[in-house]
């Protein structure tokens, strides 16, 4: 069967973001898969798939099975994958392609850990050459080489990173639970301290507890649901794979061929959607996805996000409930949920009028790893 | 005398000799022996042309800064002393790029395209890093 429009998102779920010392990440994890289940209207016995995220607990190599036990849920088809921050559309397509190969009928899709408290839950090792001796580590300078490189062949500038950073804080103030509400002003941005140039620390995304759950099953399935099923229309994945530096990937992320694929199975071209949540872990991320994905031309990312342009209001709205910039992290979860939330026309004051169709991106492995999912009500 | 504190390369199978060079003051990567590619990071196979094995091949030691980063966090604290410190990524001569420092000039003087040449600092006994200064 196509997979287009034949597959759907009937149930999310998730916990509060930010310091939550009472629960583990097993905790947190489970808390977010049982709202999901009442939000779709499902019993744990309805779901026979399992899809979650293995990387941020490192030392568990069936992860999956973890949840599952504490769930009391026997799944026909359980895996745990990474893709870094693109893991999380990556889930709900993977979703999607097992039903549709009879592996399962309906899966869960479930992310979240103690980001905050633990100072990132990712226990892997770091590289160990060509890079940790010259004083290279961290996600925002492996971010940070592309921003640099922009701004040298674009005259990308601060002003165009810190109108994505404060567009974003603009839409958490009108979401009560974003972990981060506080004003922010452009000239916020340029007074915070630098991170690593040219990434103040409001071009970096938060550190958050926190944890959200998807339910994927079939069209047919998804009529008897509680909720107002958001169908897959489109969906895209690719990589850079021949690393951050290589060719001219500081610049262009797999963003861009991942949008190709989206776009076309969808049938849709970038001027039919109606609002974005574009993985920002950086604000050049965001930036750049938006280029890639046609919604400017290449270069010109700097210029089309300022002026509101990407404001509730604007000509498309992006990250409308603050991104993980503002919202939280939960490496992406929250922005699949949060289209999921602005096509059930759920968002109150910062519901983007008539919303159909939404596009969301996952972006990771320090920057080489894409996906996108194009979603409709 | 104070000890090094920062990191030492720990280096592969397939890194060995790279890091051999650099104690030797040699600026080395592998060249594929069917089709000409050079490649990094080191490995046995081309990734243009998946032929197997190739030949250290020692480089110019010429290029220029493709990009690079400012490091106001220490990540590592042996790097404290140093922020603000850079990071760049240099495009060689022969066209790999990879991560290093560039010596002898301040972060804030750094732009992309600047052109280079590999130096080298004999860190501790065993360890040598290829680095890199501005050419005038």
């Amino acid at each position: 069967m196509l997979l287009k429009d034949n597959y759907a998102i009937v149930g999310i779920g998730n916990t509060a973001v930010g310091k939550l010392p009472l629960m583990s990440d097993y905790g947190l994890q489970v808390e977010a898969a049982r709202k999901a289940m009442d939000d779709a209207g499902l019993q744990k016995n309805d779901i026979d798939g399992l899809i979650t995220h293995s990387h941020l607990l490192g030392g568990v190599r069936v992860h999956h099975q973890r949840v599952a036990a504490r769930l009391g849920i026997d799944t026909a088809f359980g895996v745990s994958i990474s893709s870094g921050g693109a893991t999380s559309c990556l889930m709900v397509q993977l979703a999607a392609a097992a039903i549709d190969a009879g592996f399962c009928k309906t899966v869960l899709c479930v992310h979240g850990d103690k980001g905050l408290t633990r100072e990132g839950g990712d226990t892997h090792d770091g590289d160990r050459e060509f890079g940790p001796e010259y004083g290279l580590f961290s996600a925002a300078a492996l971010h940070a080489f592309g921003a640099t490189r922009h701004m040298h062949e674009y005259g990308t500038t601060h002003d165009h990173l810190g109108a994505i950073a404060v567009a974003f804080r603009k839409h958490a103030q009108l979401n009560p639970a974003a972990q981060v509400r506080q004003p922010m002003t452009l000239h916020d941005y340029h007074n915070s301290r630098w991170i690593v140039w040219p990434y103040h620390l409001l071009d970096c995304c938060l550190r958050s507890d926190g944890a959200a759950a998807i339910l994927v099953t079939s069209a047919e399935r998804a009529r008897d649901m509680r909720s107002l099923p958001v169908y897959l229309m489109g969906m895209g994945r690719a990589n850079n794979s021949r690393g951050p530096f290589y060719g001219n990937h500081m610049t262009e992320l797999g963003a861009k061929e991942s949008g190709v694929q989206a776009f076309q199975m969808a049938g849709i071209t970038p001027g039919d959607i109606d609002v974005a949540q574009i993985y920002d872990c950086f604000t050049y991320i965001a930036l750049v996805t938006l280029e890639d994905y046609g919604f400017c031309k290449k270069g010109e990312g700097g210029p089309f996000v300022t002026g509101g342009r990407i404001e509730l209001g604007g000509q498309l709205p992006t990250n409308t409930s603050g991104g993980m910039l503002s919202e939280g992290y939960v490496e992406g979860m929250l922005q699949i949920i949060e289209a999921v939330r602005q096509l059930r026309r759920e968002c109150g004051p910062r519901q983007v009028e008539n919303a159909e169709i939404a596009i969301v991106s996952g972006n990771g492995g320090n920057a080489v790893c894409h996906s996108t999912l194009i979603l409709r009500r | 005398m104070s000890e090094y504190q920062k990191p030492v390369p720990v280096p592969s199978e397939d890194s060995e000799p790279f890091w051999a060079a650099a104690k030797k003051h040699e600026l080395s990567l592998q060249r594929c022996t069917a089709c000409g590619a050079l490649r990094f990071p080191p490995a046995p196979v081309c990734p243009e042309c998946t032929a197997a094995g190739g030949e250290w091949m020692r480089l110019t030691g010429r290029g220029k800064i493709f990009s690079f980063v400012v490091f106001h966090k220490a990540f590592h604290k042996s790097f404290e002393k140093d922020i603000p410190y850079a990071v760049a990524v240099v495009e060689l001569e022969e066209g790999p790029r990879l991560a290093s420092s560039i010596v002898g000039v301040a972060p804030d003087q750094l732009r992309c395209e600047m052109p280079v040449e590999v130096v080298f600092d004999d860190v501790t006994p065993d360890c040598t890093l290829p680095k890199f200064k501005l050419v005038s």
